[in-house]
């Protein structure tokens, strides 16, 4: 298999920049989730390793062979878009052989191919029916399907379970949970949305404005953001940012009405501007405890699976707050807030994690 | 406030007045062309009678002698070469234009197709002078070439809007399918987008033969002995004796009407796709 790197790689279209000197490798045999709202740049990326566009520069290699300029019917790759690519008029089975009978492969290997992939993707039951009668979601696995049939090194998914309904899009996803479990293939996911990144990722690369602003594992990305952006942009809801004038820095240490504690945060405290807090990391209690900082519960909770989000108020500054017991579930004026120093994340002005 | 009332719905008769008024419409556009054919049938003497004459013995007499006339067939022949022959080339050509419109978007595609449809805003009589003098400059006058690539050029515009409209119908991650496939364009092309536009494909070729094969102008302008098609044919054998001959009128325009009735009925399950489709587009 191929690992993907991307050399200073850049895409205008007329003035517009939709992505922004690139140096990132997508290791193989792996899956890298690229991440970010819509016009960040993702799918243009995407469809330049498809080579369905061309970069303005830079370079592409898969492996060792340079790809810039290797049409997209040459890289050996399999694609899967937003919405299923199936083809009418014929039934399931048909729809997963056509690309592999082009291949000249002999019979025996693409019935193998073909019972195995419906084997892993659930659509044994489905081969003989036509892709008319079935919804949208199988539709979406048949695109997969055909695509993994083909056993290229790297594949390529551009959003494919966004516009499948809620529960195709759970059963979906659960599927591509196994079946990129069992594939030794370079796979490169493209979506906006984090859930998704999170479950499927074994790396997620971050992307805004046409730059990929952080890369790392999915836990290391939601605890450890390197900015604001991907403080805010990960998690639901996205992370509690408290504004300059809740802070104070004297020297090293930084003191701040919601902390029970002074930080010391050694020569980069000059820089500190505010600090972000994960709704999961602040801890809230009915009783007073030491160090604890009161705050008010300004709307009733909204729950969900056991867990609920508070709305929290600590003098004129809110916060939300997740817990999953039932302290806080009611508009209040005294509950107690501690946040531990780990969960607490710096920015400086430019919103550049310290 | 009014009470409101529920009035019962009028029972319908065996069959309404509407129904029955709608049927007479219809048949009373329809009476020519029954009178054509019908009068192809009739024995010579009870053509042109009064009253006309409703029941008949039929007979092909009419048929055979009109047949029997020197360039009856010829006329047949001709008319469906250049028909065909122009139809299917502006449909292949269409089709290539409509793919690059669809796919590639050339700078200016809007105002290119616009300028394409312009062709037609002009009656086509306003041509014939400036075509007459061109072709006999290009001496393509009376030749299957030049009637072939004029009824080509006539045909190309309006094929080139419906395929476009169907082509943009087809969403384009099927090419790319393709591609990432290792397909070739012409492969894509022609083995994964055109089966699917094949209503589209249709229409075009059904509304642009019904166009050239009744087209007479320039037939008549533009083709000679070797080219005249039916519609000349029909306009100068008619008068031969002196009068008009309704026997050869009626059994050239029912053997006339034969070849299209055959095409469209062929070909209706696609007509209706093809006039309705284009009005809901989206993603495939």
């Amino acid at each position: 298999m191929y690992d993907i790197r991307l050399e200073g790689v850049t895409k205008k279209f007329g003035d517009f920049t939709a992505v922004d000197n690139i140096n990132f490798t997508i290791p193989k045999s792996s899956v890298t989730v690229l991440l970010g709202p819509s016009g960040c740049g993702k799918t243009t990326l995407m469809r330049m390793i498809a080579g369905l566009e061309s970069p303005t520069n830079g370079k592409i290699f898969f492996g060792e062979h340079e790809v810039t300029n290797v049409p997209t019917r040459r890289r050996n790759i399999g694609m899967v878009f937003q919405y299923p690519v199936i083809y009418r008029g014929t039934s399931v089975r048909k729809n997963l052989e056509l690309p592999l009978l082009s291949e000249k492969l002999s019979k025996a290997e693409i019935d193998k191919r073909v019972d195995e992939v419906a084997e892993i993707l659930d659509l044994k039951d489905v081969l003989k029916r036509f892709v008319e009668e079935l919804d949208n979601g199988t539709r979406q696995k048949i695109a997969v399907a055909r695509e993994v049939a083909r056993q290229p090194r790297i594949i390529l998914f551009d959003e494919p379970i966004t516009n499948i309904d809620l529960t195709s899009k759970l059963e979906l996803k659960r599927s591509m949970k196994e079946l990129f479990g069992r594939l030794q293939q370079t796979i490169v996911y493209v979506t906006h949305d984090q859930t998704e990144a999170m479950t499927l990722a074994d790396q997620i690369a971050l992307m805004q404005d046409g730059v990929i602003t952080q890369s790392d594992s999915p836990k290391e990305i939601y605890d450890k953001p390197n900015s604001q952006f991907a403080g805010w942009f990960l998690g639901n809801p996205g992370m509690n940012f408290v504004p300059p004038e809740f802070i104070k820095v004297s020297g090293t240490k930084i003191t701040s009405p919601l902390f029970s504690q002074t930080i010391d945060l050694g020569s980069k405290a000059a820089s500190a501007d505010t600090f972000g807090v994960r709704a999961e990391g602040i801890s809230v209690s009915g009783t007073e405890e030491k160090g604890a900082v009161q705050a008010r519960v300004t709307r009733k909770a909204l729950g969900a699976g056991g867990q609920y989000l508070l709305d929290l108020a600590v003098g004129s500054l809110l916060i939300k707050a997740r817990v999953s017991h039932s302290v806080g579930r009611s508009v209040q004026n005294s509950v107690w807030t501690t946040i531990a120093s780990e969960n607490i994340t710096f920015f400086d002005k430019s919103g550049t994690a310290l | 406030m009014a009470e409101t009332t529920f009035k019962a719905k009028r029972k319908p008769g065996p069959i309404r007045f509407a129904t029955l008024g709608a049927w007479g419409i219809s048949l009373l556009f329809f009476l020519p062309v029954a009178w054509i054919i019908s009068t192809a049938f009739k024995p010579k003497e009870s053509i042109v009678v009064s009253p006309p004459v409703f029941f008949f013995k039929p007979t092909f007499n009419n048929i055979t002698e009109a047949l029997s006339f020197d360039n009856t067939l010829d006329y047949f022949i001709h008319s469906i070469v250049y028909s065909f022959g122009s139809v299917t080339i502006a449909i292949l050509v269409s089709y290539l234009a409509a793919y690059s419109f669809s796919r590639y978007k050339p700078a200016g595609t809007d105002f290119l197709m616009f300028l394409l449809l312009s062709t037609r805003f002009v009656p086509a009589a306003a041509f014939v002078v400036p075509y007459f003098q061109l072709f006999n400059l290009l001496k393509l006058k009376d030749s299957y070439i030049g009637l072939i690539a004029f009824y080509t050029m006539f045909s190309i515009p309006f094929s080139v809007w419906i395929l476009k409209g169907f082509l943009d119908g087809i969403s384009q991650r099927y090419d790319e399918t393709g591609l990432v496939y290792g397909a070739s364009r012409w492969h894509i092309m022609f083995k994964v987008i055109l089966p699917q536009v094949k209503p589209g494909l249709v229409a075009s070729f059904v509304f642009n033969i019904l166009f050239v094969w009744n087209e007479f102008l320039f037939n008549f302008q533009l083709g000679g002995a070797k080219t005249f098609g039916v519609p000349v044919g029909l306009f100068t054998g008619s008068t031969k004796g002196g009068a008009i001959d309704w026997a050869y009128v009626a059994s050239i325009g029912t053997l006339y009407v034969l070849p299209l009735v055959v095409v469209i009925y062929a070909f209706q399950k696609y007509l209706l796709v093809g006039l309705t489709f284009g009005t809901v587009r989206g993603e495939v």
